[in-house]
Formats: C-alpha cells, sequence, structure tokens
C-alpha cells in the first residue's frame, strides 16, 4: 500500500505538488491523470525517490521512503518518461546491469532477460546498442528492465508515449496480466482511453492540486453518462446528460450538427481543465 | 555487491572502448615526453632531465585518466542519458554506487599511467617503480575521480565539465611538481601548490623512482582529499533534492 501525505515539491518559488494526500491500495491500478504541468512526473519523482518532498512524506507499506531504504526500493520498479538507459550499452548489457543493481544471481538475470526479451520481441536485437533501437523498441526495452527484478509496485510515467497502435495495445495488454497477478501500478498517462482501460481508479490533478479521485466509470457518472457534441462556428461544445431521454431531448431542440455518444473519461478530463 | 556492480559497469565500459581509451591516454603524455624529454634535452640536478619528466608524467596522466573516466561520463549518465535515474531507484546503496565509481576510475587512472610506463621502459631510464609507487598512483586516481564525481554533480550541463578541467585540472598539470619542481614557484604560492594532490603524487612517485630516501607523508595527504571529495559526492547524491 503506498499512502501519501501533504506531499508538497517547490522547485524555487514555483509549486509542482501540493499538499497532496493519496491512498493507493495494494493491487490496484492507479492512474494519475492532469493536464501538461499538472505535477504527475513530479509525484511519480518524488515515489520513486528521484526527488526529494520539501515537506510531506511517503510510505510504502507502512514504511517511510528515503533514499536510504534499500528495502523498500527493492519492491519498486519505474519507467520514467524519458528513456534513462546507457546508450552505448546493448540490450543483455542493460538487463544485466539492472539484475545487477537488484542484487539478482547471474543465472537468473540470464535466463529472465531471454524470456522479457522473447516476450516483447526484442530478442533479435539483444546484440544492439540502445542508441540503434526505435523509441518503441527503446520503450519495450525499458518495461523488460522493470520487469526483470519482480516488483510489487510499478510505477509508469508515461509508458506508451512514442507507441504505435500495436505497440500500445500489446503494452495494455501486458498492464492488465501483470494488474491481475496483483501488481500495483501507478500510471500516469496523456491518453484518456488509456487510463479508462486501464485503471481501477484516477486521481485528477492540476497545478499541483489534487481534484477528484475515483473510478473512472465514477467521474464519468458524476459528469453525465450521456454525451451531445453540437457542432457551431466556434467548434464542437459537448452537453453532458445523466440520463439518455434528456440528451435526446436537447438534440430535438438544436438545430446544428449534433451527434449523441457515451460520455468518456476524456469528457471528464476536458470538463475538469475548462473549470479551472 | 553494488561496488563490484559498478565496477562491472566501468569494464563494459573500459571492453568496449578499449582502443579509444588507450590511444587517448597516450597521445598527450607521449607528446609531453617527446617535446620536453627527448626533444629538449637536458639536465637536471645532475640527471637526464627524462628522468625528472617521467614520474611526473606518470602521475599527470593517472590523474587525468581517472578525472576523464568519471566526470565526462557521469555527468552524461545524469543529465543526458538519465541513466543515473535507475541507479538511484535501485536498491544498491548510493554509498557503494559511489566508492565503485571512485574504484573504477582509479583503475582506468592506473591503466592510463602503465601505457606511459610500458612505453617508456625501452628507454631504459633505470627508474624504479614498485608497489608503492602503484599504491600512491591508485591513491591519485581515487581522489581524481572523487573530484570528477563531484563535478558530474555540480556541473549544470555538458559544456560545464571541460570549464572545471580547465580551471582544476589544467593548472594542476602545469604546475604540481610534473615539469619542474615545486621548490621553483614563488614563496606562498609554493606553499599552496605544494600541498595539491598532484604535487604530492608526483613527489612520492618521482621519490621511489630515483631511490631517493623521500617521506612518504604525502599518502596521508591524499587519503585526506579522498575523504572530503567523497563525503562531498556522499552530500550530494543522499542530501541533494533534484539531481
Amino acid at each position: 500500500m503506498i499512502e501519501i501525505r501533504n506531499l508538497t515539491k517547490q522547485f524555487g518559488d514555483f509549486t509542482a505538488v501540493d499538499g497532496l494526500n493519496l491512498r493507493i491500495e495494494t493491487g490496484e491500478f492507479f492512474g494519475l491523470l492532469g493536464p501538461n504541468g499538472a505535477g504527475k512526473t513530479t509525484t511519480i519523482g518524488m515515489l520513486s525517490t528521484l526527488l526529494l518532498p520539501t515537506t510531506g512524506e511517503i510510505r510504502i507499506d507502512g514504511e517511510l521512503l528515503t533514499r536510504k531504504r534499500t528495502d523498500i526500493k527493492r519492491k519498486l520498479s519505474v519507467i520514467t518518461q524519458e528513456y534513462s538507459m546507457r546508450q552505448d550499452m546493448n540490450m543483455d548489457e542493460i538487463m544485466e546491469y539492472q539484475g545487477r543493481l537488484y542484487y539478482m544471481p547471474l543465472k537468473q538475470i540470464r535466463q529472465k532477460s531471454e524470456k522479457l526479451l522473447e516476450f516483447c520481441d526484442l530478442i533479435d536485437y539483444r546484440k544492439r546498442s540502445v542508441r540503434k533501437l526505435s523509441g518503441g523498441m527503446k520503450r519495450k526495452l525499458m518495461v523488460c528492465r522493470a520487469l526483470l527484478t519482480d516488483p510489487e509496485i510499478l510505477l509508469l510515467d508515461e509508458p506508451t508515449a512514442g507507441m504505435d497502435a500495436i505497440s500500445r495495445r500489446q503494452m495494455w495488454n501486458l498492464l492488465h496480466k501483470l494488474n491481475e497477478e496483483k501488481l500495483t501500478i501507478v500510471l500516469t498517462t496523456h491518453y484518456m482511453e488509456e487510463a479508462q482501460s486501464l485503471c481501477g481508479r484516477v486521481a485528477l490533478m492540476n497545478h499541483g492540486k489534487l481534484q477528484e479521485t475515483d473510478t473512472p466509470a465514477g467521474l464519468i457518472e458524476k459528469l453525465g453518462a450521456f454525451t451531445v457534441d453540437e457542432r457551431n462556428a466556434d467548434g464542437v461544445v459537448s452537453h453532458h446528460f445523466h440520463n439518455r431521454q434528456e440528451a435526446i431531448a436537447f438534440l430535438e431542440k438544436t438545430s446544428g450538427k449534433t451527434a449523441l455518444r457515451d460520455t468518456t473519461l476524456e469528457d471528464v478530463f476536458l470538463t475538469a481543465g475548462n473549470k479551472n | 555487491m553494488g561496488i563490484i556492480t559498478i565496477i562491472w559497469e566501468k569494464w563494459v565500459e573500459f571492453r568496449r572502448d578499449f582502443y579509444k581509451i588507450t590511444l587517448a591516454a597516450m597521445v598527450a603524455p607521449l607528446m609531453y615526453l617527446l617535446v620536453f624529454g627527448l626533444g629538449i634535452q637536458t639536465m637536471s640536478h645532475g640527471e637526464p632531465y627524462l628522468n625528472f619528466l617521467i614520474p611526473g608524467v606518470v602521475a599527470l596522466t593517472s590523474m587525468n585518466g581517472s578525472f576523464n573516466a568519471i566526470a565526462q561520463n557521469l555527468n552524461v549518465q545524469r543529465l543526458y542519458e538519465k541513466a543515473l535515474d535507475q541507479v538511484m531507484i535501485s536498491p544498491t546503496p548510493l554509498w557503494q554506487f559511489i566508492v565503485g565509481q571512485i574504484i573504477g576510475g582509479s583503475l582506468r587512472g592506473m591503466y592510463a599511467g602503465c601505457v606511459i610506463l610500458a612505453l617508456t621502459m625501452p628507454i631504459g631510464t633505470g627508474l624504479v617503480f614498485n608497489g608503492w609507487s602503484f599504491l600512491i598512483l591508485f591513491l591519485n586516481g581515487a581522489v581524481f575521480s572523487s573530484v570528477g564525481v563531484v563535478v558530474s554533480f555540480v556541473a549544470k550541463n555538458h559544456a560545464d565539465v571541460p570549464r572545471f578541467s580547465n580551471y582544476i585540472i589544467m593548472p594542476m598539470a602545469y604546475l604540481c611538481n610534473t615539469f619542474f619542481s615545486v621548490e621553483r614557484i614563488p614563496r606562498g604560492l609554493r606553499e599552496v601548490v605544494s600541498m595539491l594532490p598532484l604535487s604530492q603524487t608526483s613527489s612520492m612517485i618521482r621519490s621511489i623512482a630515483c631511490k631517493d630516501q623521500g617521506s612518504l607523508r604525502g599518502i596521508w595527504i591524499l587519503v585526506l582529499y579522498l575523504a572530503v571529495f567523497t563525503a562531498a559526492s556522499m552530500t550530494f547524491i543522499y542530501k541533494k533534492k533534484n539531481l
């Protein structure tokens, strides 16, 4: 279980995360959503000890997380937004380095690396240096590296950024499967479809503050499960309704181009963004 | 265990760039030896100048080898590749990461020094290099590796590292007992320069090489420098809020 209490991070005068309180249960698939600059990556940075909080604390299974707590850090794996890898190492070396950093026996590192690289269709490129890999391949390699150490908590900062549609779907399936095996996953993403499909619960953040936490279905329900998109001179305006009859009644009243559809998490996100 | 991992990482780097590293270690010291030692043939204290020069150049090469192996590389890993992030996140204690970097860098410096020794061997100078010489070279390398770690954490971008090198490494290379004795430096400055780590290293290695009865108290000075810069590195990696 992850407990975040009054977490604040300031960079000079700028407050990136402002008094964040969150509780993420073991085995949960949790999404942190928000526009650019909302404080999602900074939160992941503090959860991974890359950044130290200005005030507040993070507890993992009741224990205070610090850079010195190697026993807690062993439970975590992180896929950062950037390709955080030695560019001059090849895939085998990247995997071995990771395994060694987590004190895994060499034989186990080699066996598990082989399996993971095979699973992610990277095995034929294992001797290729990171510098020569495509963006999608680098992402997959980061996933292999994160899973090598059998983490209990996986922190993912926009893991599918730069991936094509097929690779993204493969990644979703993999993450879904891992979560079914009771791995706690904390995900930040710009893709609302991704959050809606994967996350059991999401938190909306803006300007470093937590705005709302609920299940994607709960957030959609609060906004209204039915949406009518109305196209006018200014573009598309969405109207949200709690039942279909209200939405149809609205449709009949309007004369412009309109369409009725189910509300998505993206609508929730856009509405929350517009309020700010 | 974490220390071994970091030394393994340095070994992977060394194995891959073996020729580049070896050639880079040779060029500048060979030029110094050719120009000052063989080109301008002079005597110093009744001995060929080359006998004065070789121990100094070996010490200088180990300093450069160690500093360059760490400062630039670690700075790139921290700011550009972000590879340091994975170490920070991992359960490997960060002090072991620092110690691994220092030992790895020191071994690279020693390797560079040994290349110069091997190249000057055919000249037949009669200079002596024994276990003490290598211990001193190792300590010298460790000091400059730890300086490299600090520089890599302090430098705000890639271009800053050569600047630090210009301010710290280059003046030492020329002033610290390498090409001429610190005795010839004016008083006041002489006391400062003679306490710098490279002056101590050159002086001790030269004493051993020329079979003089020199003191090895400089070892303690090197240990002191090593302790200070290692402590500074530890403070950065554990306390810096936005590494």
